[in-house]
């Protein structure tokens, strides 16, 4: 349980991460709260030629609200900073659910939500909830800063639009005013990873939906079909139930020992269902 | 019985709580388990795997690892530096050959540091040629299937390697210990042996190492003629043992004398001691083993380890340590066997049961001296009387890591079977279940399968107590989704050998030395039990569990053996001290020593408190020079000739989501028949700990292998442990009734609670969804699976009323 030798560089700013970056483009890997990439590295599942340490870079921490009611969240918030949030907790309950159920209380205090998202996991949750909210993932590299849809960040396990001398910085959310949201998961029981989970934000009365999932195939995604079915339903219980039936639908969905397709396939239905109506209530 | 009751209800110890000798350092992080021993001068060890089921070795390129900075050597089997010959594994720490299992040890990559050895590992060249492997254990039986080992067997029919069961032929039916060359008896060796029993002869693969057959009256017989029968097939997971340390072991060679030491978490130092002097061809005395507090065992911690670091210190002539990752422990140490058992029980109108027929197939994994399918054979029929029964038990090799013991070794799955079963046919019968397991229990004179007489043990008391509880009260008043389950565990128990010593100290504190390694807490119950004989309190006690060099001989913690056996020597010793001890009071107080009695650490004449000498004034006149007497001291020896069963009832509380197939477990209440209750918090801490277990069984545990044989399940991200979030509230109900000869009427209690956990949950699971699962674990998609399978049925195999 000891990482082949590697390279190591702590940065003492962004624009000294940039430098870092543009320095050992194709080489490196950043590393934040190291709770995805050191357990790879130290069964040496994963080896790197240099580490970029962006851990005490404390301009990159921290939680903001835009006057119009959006988030912003530094690359390196942690779990615990969102669970900790007033804000978060009494306008984006999705988050609040997503985040309670990461991991256990030692992970919580130290990944980040950067660090998840740029380490996309084809199970781990954020991915999901930040398509649902219709995120924005902004990434600065030294030749200057963009903005990325969630919808198009997320391009299969374990990769992202983000370029090889870019950092992502931080995650921005819309305001969630006149919806709610809701986060529902089924843990796979070893790792607490989802094995299906399901965001859906929902307008109130039904004008408007979208829904993420992640755990079902190899990257998470959004769930057209079901929102193309309810936005066309009455919301009824039976119209939600017959919505959520699609949430699989044309993805290759993923077999494993602690869930077969069909087994996986049904269970994205069901919890479909169960965040749906959740954010339904949410949205008043 | 009573009478030796209310005799040790007098007694200072015998019944109190209090914490466990090692619970302070414990709590404190100051325990210092095997790998954490300072040794200078430390080499470190890390082991290459295969990466097959099933492979020749054409080859192993050891020269980039021996290039790297650091790495002192690499070897491989044709390096050790073993001397004996043998089956086990032990005999054969590194794949020759071939390797027969996915994770076998292929070389040792010895360095200076950890990290240099793990580099090394990465740069080992392994040529393999892959083989057949076998994998599906109904598959490997039959004559044509590919053979785990056809090494091993060629090599015996040639003569060439000694195989324990090519020894006695394939057909015999011959327990575990009793054919293991180079091994002493095995924990369970007084489990499952049988004479003058009747052979399985149908022509099988080599893989069947082991047949069993139990026999009695016409069981087709007795089941046409049933009232209702029922049938089923019943499957469990391979499942680890979950210990939280993993193994461990650091050896050196004594710089004075040149003694070989071996100091690991190994639950037996004498076994250690002669095995190690056996496969390296060593004066059994020249070996020193030291047991270091155990992380947890459950059965597996028995020289698994060990050649590998003391072959390399042979070689090397340097202190090596060898501790497991987890990933390596789980995937080359040695999980209970996977099991299929095949099973029909009948019974007449008035619930007499008429007949037991059974199958059972255990993987035994590719190294098989600890395949416990003839613990399965006995444990399948319970503590129930049956008319007639015909039960055929199997243990075959595969290419899996070899199977051990754990806790209870066959217990859970035999348990899953027969007390699903029962419940079956008590709903067959329209009969309360409870009242059918009641009315068949075991009474002395009865004997189990394998013709072992049963002595009183407490199965009607315990249902009793289940029977009591609210919860049994509202089984049927539940709301929808719930379900209530009650079962039945039993483990024979188990006898061996054992002598302690007891020496008074100038104190007046007694100090018990044994060679026992402290499992499970059995430390605290010796001083329980040494108390209680000498009558002094227990703080007045010391428990010294020292290494092979100073010990008395004592057997290997495993099997509930040693409360039973040591402690019964423990208390022979400490009675002998108390003996010597009042003839020398008797000399200085000078009144008869018949007429004394120490009660509190006095000694005085009978009845006349404050007329003698404190225990600490006599002894401190025997310090120093010229002593008046001989030293106070006990050594004793104790077997005792019974077995001594413990059985648990068992009553879970569950909620079943039918959507998910989640099942959630919201309350858990256990009665146990514990002999005597030498320290109750001990016993309930065991039985709590085995019903967590039990839920791991019912609900999580699995080591899923591909058609490859490669484990899907190989580190605890994909391993599922209960979590305290998955055990609740444990009630614990005490039934005592005392062992006629074990210490105080105690005998060991830490299997029964894991053998009879799983097959309650999944009773709670069957009447809370109306479907039963026939498979542990019940994992959520296999609950969803049944929840919603087409068949309204629950007995999955047939049967029927007659």
């Amino acid at each position: 349980m000891i990482p082949a030798a590697f390279e190591y560089s702590r940065a003492s700013s962004v624009d000294d991460a940039l430098r870092l970056l543009w320095q050992h483009a194709g080489s490196a890997k950043v590393i934040a709260g190291g709770h995805s990439l050191l357990p790879l590295l130290k069964l040496r599942v994963a080896s790197v030629e240099r580490l970029i340490d962006i851990g005490r870079i404390s301009e990159l921490r921290g939680i903001g609200t835009s006057s119009g009611g959006g988030l912003s969240l530094g690359a390196l918030t942690t779990y615990r900073d969102i669970l900790d949030s007033a804000a978060v907790r009494s306008q984006f309950p999705l988050l609040i659910d997503v985040v309670d159920g990461i991991g256990d209380v030692q992970v919580r205090n130290r990944g980040t939500v950067g660090g998840a998202v740029a380490h996309a996991d084809p199970a781990s949750d954020l991915p999901a909830a930040l398509l649902a909210l219709d995120a924005e993932i902004v990434v600065r590299s030294q030749t200057g800063e963009r903005t990325i849809p969630a919808a198009q960040f997320f391009e299969g396990a374990f990769v992202t639009a983000i370029a090889e001398n870019e950092l992502l910085t931080a995650i921005r959310i819309p305001s969630m005013s006149g919806r709610g949201g809701a986060y529902a998961k089924l843990e796979q029981p070893a790792s607490g990873y989802s094995i299906v989970g399901v965001a859906a934000v929902v307008g109130r009365g039904g004008s408007q939906v979208r829904i993420g999932i992640t755990g079902v195939g190899d990257v998470a995604y959004r769930a057209m079909a079901v929102e193309q079915a309810l936005l066309a339903s009455d919301w009824s219980d039976n119209a939600i139930r017959a919505a959520a039936a699609h949430a699989a639908d044309g993805q290759v969905v993923a077999s494993d020992i602690h869930a077969d397709r069909a087994y996986r396939t049904q269970m994205a239905a069901v919890f479909t269902r169960r965040a749906i109506a959740e954010a339904l209530r949410r949205a008043g | 019985m009573t009478a030796v009751r209310d005799e040790i209800s007098q007694g200072p110890a015998v019944g109190q709580s209090w914490p466990r000798l090692d619970s302070r350092e414990k709590v404190l992080g100051a325990t210092r388990y095997a790998a954490d021993v300072p040794v200078a001068g430390l080499l470190h060890a890390r082991l290459v795997q295969s990466v097959y089921a099933h492979a020749r070795i054409e080859r192993i390129d050891t020269s980039a690892a021996l290039a790297i900075p650091g790495v002192v050597a690499v070897l491989t089997a044709k390096d050790l530096p073993i001397k004996g010959s043998g089956d086990m594994r032990m005999f054969q720490p590194l794949a020759t050959r071939e390797a027969v299992f996915a994770g076998q040890p292929l070389a040792v990559v010895v360095a200076e540091s950890e990290a240099a050895a793990e580099d090394g590992v990465q740069a080992v060249m392994v040529e393999y040629t892959p083989l057949p492997a076998a994998v599906d254990m109904e598959a490997s039986m039959a004559v044509a299937a590919p053979v785990a080992r056809p090494h091993r067997h060629i090599s015996a029919q040639d003569g060439e390697m000694a195989s324990p069961h090519a020894a006695v032929g394939h057909h015999d039916d011959v327990a575990v210990g009793e054919v293991e060359i180079g091994a002493a008896a095995s924990p369970h060796a007084a489990v499952g042996g049988a004479a003058d029993k009747p052979k399985l002869t149908e022509e099988l693969s080599p893989n069947v190492i082991g047949r069993h057959w139990h026999r009695h009256g016409d069981v087709d017989a007795a089941l046409v003629g049933s009232r209702a029968t029922v049938s089923g097939r019943f499957e469990t997971d391979w499942v680890y043992q979950g210990y939280l340390e993993p193994h461990g072991v650091i050896s050196w060679s004594d710089p004075v004398n040149g003694d070989l030491v071996v100091s690991s978490g190994t639950q037996g130092v004498f076994y250690t001691r002669s095995q190690i002097a056996k496969i390296f061809g060593l004066p059994v005395t020249k070996v020193r083993s030291i047991g270091t507090p155990l992380g947890g065992a459950f059965g597996s911690k028995i020289l698994v380890v060990e050649p590998l670091a003391v072959a390399a210190t042979l070689l090397l002539k340097r202190p090596v340590k060898l501790a497991l990752t987890r990933r390596e422990d789980m995937s080359m140490t040695n999980p209970a066997s996977g099991t299929r058992i095949e099973l029909e029980i009948g019974a007449n109108a008035d619930g007499r049961l008429t007949g037991i027929k059974s199958r059972l197939v255990f993987d035994a994994g590719s190294f098989s001296e600890w395949t416990v399918e003839s613990i399965g054979a006995v444990l399948v029929a319970g503590p129930y009387r049956w008319d007639a029964y015909d039960i055929r038990a199997y243990g075959v090799e595969t290419n899996r890591v070899g199977t051990g013991s754990y806790r209870g070794p066959g217990g859970p799955q035999a348990s899953f079977a027969l007390e699903s079963l029962m419940d079956e046919l008590a709903a067959r019968l329209g009969m309360d279940p409870l009242e059918l397991r009641r009315r068949n229990a075991v009474t002395p004179g009865d004997r189990m399968v394998d013709g072992e007489g049963w002595v009183r043990i407490g199965t009607r008391e315990v249902l009793s107590e289940i029977e009591s509880h609210p919860l049994w009260a509202r089984r049927n008043s539940l709301p929808a989704g719930e379900g209530v389950g009650l079962a039945v565990g039993v483990w024979p128990g188990g006898r061996e050998a054992a002598a302690a010593v007891c020496r008074l100290e100038p104190d007046g504190s007694i100090t018990i030395i044994t060679g026992v390694v402290d499992m499970s807490g059995v430390a605290s119950g010796f001083a329980t039990i040494a108390a209680e004989a000498f009558g002094v309190s227990v703080d007045k006690v010391q428990v010294v569990a020292t290494d092979t060099q100073g010990a008395p001989r004592s057997p290997l913690s495993g099997g509930s053996v040693v409360t039973y056996s040591a402690g019964r020597a423990v208390q022979k010793a400490v009675e002998a001290t108390r003996e010597k001890l009042l003839r020398y009071a008797s000399e200085d107080l000078e009144i008869d020593s018949g007429d004394l009695e120490i009660v509190d650490g006095q000694i005085q004449p009978k009845g006349a408190p404050g007329r003698g000498k404190s225990v600490a004034e006599l002894a401190e006149k025997l310090d120093g020079f010229g002593g008046a007497f001989e030293p106070i001291e006990g050594h004793a020896g104790a077997l005792p000739p019974s077995l001594a069963p413990s059985v648990s009832a068992h009553l879970a509380h569950v909620k079943v989501d039918r959507e998910t197939g989640e099942v959630k477990i919201l309350n858990f209440v256990i009665a146990q028949d514990v002999g005597r209750a030498l320290n109750p918090a001990l016993v309930e801490g065991q039985m709590r700990g085995g019903v967590a277990q039990g839920i791991g069984w019912a609900l999580l545990e699995g080591m899923p292998f591909d058609e490859q044989g490669q484990l899907l399940s190989g580190s605890l991200m994909d391993y599922a442990l209960p979590v305290a979030g998955d055990v609740p509230r444990i009630e614990t109900r005490i039934v005592e009734v005392p062992a006629p000869d074990g210490p105080f009427g105690a005998k060991g209690i830490g299997e029964a609670p894991v053998c009879g956990s799983p097959a309650a949950v999944a009773n709670a699971v069957a009447n809370a969804l109306g479907k039963r699962v026939y498979q542990l674990p019940m994992t959520a998609p296999r609950v969803w699976a049944a929840a919603t399978s087409g068949s309204t049925g629950r007995s999955n195999n047939g049967g029927g009323a007659g």
